[in-house]
C-alpha cells in the first residue's frame, strides 16, 4: 500500500516538477515570478480536452495541442503584461502586480467559457492498461507520465546546454547587460524562454487533467502555490532542484491524502512553504539573489 | 588625536578577481581628500568597501581609530560615516524639505510615540531639525523651493538635496560619489565653494571623481586608482604631472 | 431620499470597512514590505470576533476589540521572521500564510463551522461608527505617516541602502508595519463579522488579497488617501455598474495591469503629485520671487 501511494506520488511529483521547471526557468533568466504561470497550466489542460472533446482528437495530439496553446498563452502574458514594464525598467513589485492581474483576467475568461463547471476527460482518452508490479498496480498512464517528463527535461537541457539558442538564454539568464553588449537580443530570448516555459505548463495541465480526472478553471491556483514550494525548495533557477522537489513535494502530497485528510494536506504543503522561505530562501540547490537585505555580501 | 578614516591594505575580491587591491589611504579631518582614477578604477568598490556594503577580503578600515572593518552598514552611519550617491536616489515624492530631514534621522531622540501625541520635547525637536534643515537649504541656495516635490526638480538640484541629505546627519567622515558628474563648470564651482566650507567646520571629506580639474583646485591630497591598485598619491599637482597617471587616464 | 440611503447603505458599510483593509495594505506596502497578509489577518479578526459572539455571547464591540488584537499578536509573530526577508519572498511568505488560515478556516470545523461559516453574527456595527472608527484610523495614518516615521518608510521603500546609509534601521521599520498591518486587517475583518450576519472562510481567501492589492495599486500605496480612494472605487464600482459584478475579477485583474503599467503611483498618489507641482509653480512663477529656482534655471544656464 505504501509503495503504491509512492508510485502515485512519484508520478503527480514528477509532472508537478514540469511545471515547476518552466516557472523556475522564468525566473532564472527574467528574475520575476510570473504569478499567472498556473493559469498557463489551465489553459493548457482546457485546450487539451478541447482538442479531444471537440476535435475528437487522439490523446497525443491533445498534448501537443495542450503545449502550443501553454506556449502561446505565456508568450500573450510576455507581451501584454511583462514587455511594458522590462522596457522602463519597474521595480519587481510591479512585474508581480502585473502578472495577478493577467492571472485573474485569464481564470476569469476560462470560468466564463467553462460555465465554472468541472470538466473530465472521456474515460477513453488514455487507453486503460495496468500492470501488476511488486503488488503494485501500475497504470500505462503513469509508464507514459514519466517517460514523457524524461524526454521534456532531457530535451530542455539538450536545448540548453547544446544549441547556440540556448547558449544565450543562458547568457541572458547570467548577466543581461553584457548579453546586450555583445549583441545578443534580449527580446527574442525572452519570448523563448516563456514560449518553452509555457509549453511545459500546458502539457502538465493536460496530464494533470488526465491523472486526477478533471479540468476545471481554478485548477491553476492550487498548482502556482506548490511550484512555490517546489522551486524554494529546490532553488530558484535550478532545474535538478526543480525535479527533485517536485517528486517530494509529490510524495509529501499523496501521502497526507492517503493517510490524513486532503484538507491538512493542503495546509502541510503550505507550512512547508512558510517555514523554508523564512529559514533558507535560496533552497537547497538555488543561488542566491538581490532579493536578500542590504547587508555586507 | 588619530586620522578620521584610514584603509589599511584593503582589498576587495569578486570569486578571484581582485576589484580593489592594496589600497591604503588616510582621510584627515577638515582637509578634502580625493580618490580619482579613471572609469571603473574600483572608486565605487572602495567606497561601498568603507560603508559597510562590501566585505573586505584582506586589510582593515579605521575610523578614528577603531577598526570597522567587520562593522554593519547601519552601525557606520551611526558612527558618523556619510555618503552621496552617484546615481541619485531621492524619494521624488516627497518635499525638499522632507527628503533633508530624514537625513537627520540618527539624531532623533525622542521616540515614535511622542511624535504621534504632539508631545512638547516632540514639537521642540522637530522646530529644531526644521531649523537646521532651512539652514542647510539656506547655504544651498534652495529656501524658496522647500516645499517643492523633489521629483520635479532639475538634476542640479536633486545633487544638491542629495548632499544636504547626507550633511544633515552632523557626519564624521564625508564620502561623495562623483558628485559633480553630469555638471556644468558653474555649478560644480559652487558645489566645490560648499564643499570647502564642510570640510573647514572639522569634517573629513573623501571626493571621489573622474573629473581632474574639478579635483586639483579642491584637494589637498590626491590617491589616484587604477584597475584597482593604487598608482599614485601625494599633492595635486605633482600628482597631475605624474606620467604614470597621464598614462592611466589617456590609456584609458 | 431614505430609500436611496437604505439602498446603499450596506454598501457604505462595506466601503468603510474596505478601507481599513486597504489602510493596512498601504501600511506594509508604503515601507517597501511586500506583504499579501492583510486577508489572512482579516480573517483571524473575523473569526475571532464572530466566534466570541455567537459561542460565548460576547458582546460584539468588545469580540472586535479581541479581533484586532489576535490579528497585531499574530503579525507580530510572524514580523520577526518575514522582516528578514524581501520582496518576492516576502509576497510569497504572506501567500503561504493566507493559505495556512484559510485551509484552518475550512478544515477545522469544530471550531469555525467550516465552509458553512458563522452565521446570525449581530449586526452591531451601524454606518455611524464604523465612519467614526475609519476618521480616526485615518487620522492616526496621517499623522503617523507626515512626519519622521513617514519619512524613514518612504526612504526605505525608495532605496535600501540609502536608508541604511543614513542609520535607519530597516528591521524595525519593517517590523513595525508589519504589524500595524496586521492590527489594521484584524479590525476590519472582526467589523466586518459585526456587520455582515455571516461570515464564511471564503470571504477571506485569494479574492479578498488581490482586492486589497488592487485597492491600494489603484489608488497609491504612499499616502493614506491612496487607499481609500482605491477602496471607494473598488467597492462601488461593481455595484454601480451592474455590469462589472459579473466580470468583476476581468476588471480587477484588467485595472491591475492598466494602473501598474501605465499610472504605476496610482490614481490618488498622481493627481496629488500634480496638484502640488501646479500649485508651487505657480508661486515660483510670480513675479515676487527672485533668482528662478528649479525648473527655468535649466533654460538659464546659457551664462556659462
Amino acid at each position: 500500500m505504501l509503495m503504491q501511494q509512492l508510485l502515485n506520488g512519484i508520478v503527480v511529483g514528477s509532472v508537478y516538477g514540469l511545471f515547476a521547471l518552466g516557472f523556475t526557468l522564468l525566473f532564472g533568466v527574467n528574475h520575476i515570478m510570473n504569478m499567472a504561470h498556473g493559469s498557463v497550466f489551465m489553459w493548457g489542460a482546457f485546450a487539451g480536452l478541447y482538442a479531444v472533446l471537440q476535435l475528437d482528437a487522439p490523446i497525443y495530439v491533445a498534448l501537443l495541442v495542450g503545449m502550443l496553446a501553454g506556449g502561446a498563452v505565456s508568450v500573450l502574458l510576455d507581451l501584454v503584461a511583462f514587455r511594458p514594464l522590462r522596457r522602463r525598467g519597474g521595480p519587481e513589485f510591479s512585474a508581480i502586480v502585473s502578472s495577478i492581474g493577467a492571472d485573474l483576467v485569464l481564470i476569469s475568461i476560462a470560468q466564463k467559457l467553462s460555465n465554472t463547471a468541472v470538466m473530465r476527460f472521456p474515460f477513453d482518452a488514455f487507453p486503460v492498461i495496468f500492470f501488476s508490479f511488486m503488488g503494485m498496480r501500475v497504470q500505462l498512464l503513469q509508464l507514459v507520465i514519466m517517460a514523457l517528463v524524461v524526454v521534456m527535461v532531457v530535451g530542455l537541457v539538450w536545448y540548453l546546454y547544446r544549441t547556440s539558442f540556448g547558449l544565450r538564454i543562458r547568457s541572458v539568464a547570467y548577466a543581461e547587460q553584457t548579453s546586450r553588449l555583445l549583441g545578443i537580443n534580449p527580446g527574442p530570448v525572452n519570448m523563448q524562454v516563456f514560449f518553452i516555459s509555457g509549453a511545459l505548463a500546458g502539457m502538465a495541465g493536460v496530464l494533470i487533467g488526465l491523472v486526477f480526472n478533471s479540468v476545471h478553471f481554478a485548477m491553476g491556483e492550487p498548482l502556482l502555490l506548490r511550484a512555490f514550494v517546489i522551486i524554494i525548495i529546490g532553488g530558484l533557477g535550478s532545474i535538478p532542484g526543480a525535479l527533485i522537489a517536485g517528486m517530494v513535494i509529490g510524495i509529501v502530497q499523496t501521502l497526507s491524502v492517503a493517510y490524513i485528510s486532503s484538507g491538512v494536506a493542503e495546509a502541510i504543503v503550505f507550512m512547508a512553504l512558510f517555514v523554508v522561505i523564512v529559514l533558507r530562501p535560496t533552497g537547497l540547490f538555488g543561488q542566491p539573489t538581490a532579493a536578500m537585505r542590504v547587508q555586507r555580501t | 588625536m588619530s586620522t578620521a578614516l584610514v584603509l589599511e591594505n584593503v582589498a576587495r575580491h569578486f570569486g578571484g578577481v581582485p576589484a580593489v587591491d592594496g589600497v591604503s589611504l588616510e582621510v584627515p579631518a577638515g582637509q578634502i581628500t580625493g580618490l580619482i582614477g579613471p572609469n571603473g578604477a574600483g572608486k565605487t568598490t572602495v567606497v561601498n568597501l568603507i560603508t559597510g556594503i562590501l566585505h573586505l577580503t584582506r586589510g582593515r578600515v579605521l575610523l578614528d581609530g577603531q577598526d570597522v572593518s567587520r562593522a554593519e552598514a547601519p552601525d557606520l552611519a551611526r558612527a558618523g560615516v556619510a555618503r552621496t550617491f552617484q546615481n541619485i536616489r531621492l524619494v521624488p515624492d516627497a518635499s525638499v524639505l522632507d527628503n533633508v530631514l530624514v537625513g537627520f534621522h540618527r539624531h532623533e531622540k525622542t521616540g515614535l510615540w511622542a511624535n504621534l501625541l504632539g508631545l512638547p520635547s516632540a514639537r521642540a525637536e522637530a522646530r529644531q531639525m526644521q531649523g537646521e534643515a532651512m539652514q542647510l537649504l539656506e547655504r544651498f541656495g534652495m529656501t524658496e523651493l522647500a516645499e517643492h516635490r523633489a521629483g520635479a526638480l532639475s538634476y542640479g538640484h536633486q545633487r544638491r538635496i542629495e548632499m544636504m541629505r547626507a550633511l544633515a546627519s552632523r557626519p564624521k567622515v564625508l564620502l561623495l560619489d562623483e558628485p559633480v558628474a553630469g555638471m556644468n563648470d558653474a555649478e560644480a564651482e559652487s558645489l566645490a565653494h560648499i564643499f570647502r566650507k564642510v570640510a573647514d567646520d572639522g569634517v573629513a571629506v573623501l571626493l571621489i571623481e573622474h573629473n581632474m580639474r574639478f579635483v586639483m583646485s579642491l584637494c589637498s591630497r590626491l590617491y589616484v586608482l587604477a584597475s584597482g591598485r593604487l598608482i599614485a598619491q601625494g599633492e595635486p599637482d605633482a600628482v597631475g604631472r605624474d606620467p604614470v597617471v597621464v598614462e592611466a587616464y589617456l590609456g584609458a | 431620499m431614505i430609500n436611496f440611503f437604505n439602498t446603499y447603505q450596506s454598501l457604505l458599510d462595506h466601503i468603510l470597512v474596505n478601507m481599513l483593509l486597504a489602510a493596512s495594505q498601504y501600511v506594509v506596502l508604503r515601507a517597501g514590505v511586500f506583504s499579501l497578509g492583510s486577508a489572512g489577518f482579516a480573517a483571524l479578526g473575523a473569526y475571532c470576533t464572530a466566534l466570541l459572539t455567537t459561542k460565548l455571547g460576547w458582546n460584539p464591540w468588545l469580540s472586535v476589540v479581541l479581533g484586532m488584537m489576535l490579528g497585531t499578536f499574530v503579525s507580530a509573530l510572524l514580523a520577526l521572521p518575514l522582516s528578514r526577508l524581501r520582496g518576492v519572498f516576502q509576497a510569497v511568505a504572506t501567500l503561504a500564510f493566507v493559505q495556512i488560515v484559510l485551509s484552518a478556516t475550512q478544515n477545522w470545523v469544530a471550531l469555525t463551522n467550516g465552509p458553512m461559516g458563522v452565521n446570525s453574527i449581530p449586526h452591531a456595527a451601524g454606518t455611524a461608527s464604523l465612519l467614526l472608527i475609519v476618521v480616526a484610523v485615518v487620522v492616526f495614518l496621517v499623522m503617523m505617516g507626515r512626519y519622521s516615521f513617514g519619512r524613514a518608510l518612504d526612504v526605505i521603500r525608495e532605496d535600501e541602502t540609502v536608508a541604511v546609509s543614513l542609520g535607519i534601521s530597516v528591521p524595525y521599520y519593517h517590523r513595525i508595519a508589519f504589524v500595524l498591518s496586521g492590527a489594521l486587517a484584524g479590525l476590519s475583518g472582526g467589523l466586518h463579522a459585526i456587520s455582515s450576519y455571516s461570515i464564511t472562510p471564503q470571504d477571506y481567501g485569494f479574492g479578498l488579497l488581490v482586492a486589497a492589492l488592487a485597492m491600494v495599486v489603484l489608488g497609491g500605496r504612499t499616502t493614506v488617501w491612496g487607499a481609500l480612494v482605491g477602496a471607494l472605487v473598488l467597492t462601488s464600482l461593481p455595484e454601480v455598474f451592474r455590469v462589472f459584478a459579473d466580470y468583476r475579477a476581468v476588471v480587477q485583474g484588467l485595472l491591475l495591469m492598466l494602473v501598474i503599467i501605465y499610472l504605476p503611483r496610482g490614481l490618488a498618489d498622481t493627481v496629488i503629485a500634480h496638484l502640488k507641482d501646479r500649485r508651487l509653480r505657480r508661486t515660483a512663477a510670480s513675479p515676487v520671487m527672485a533668482a528662478p529656482a528649479g525648473v527655468l534655471t535649466a533654460q538659464t544656464r546659457s551664462r556659462s
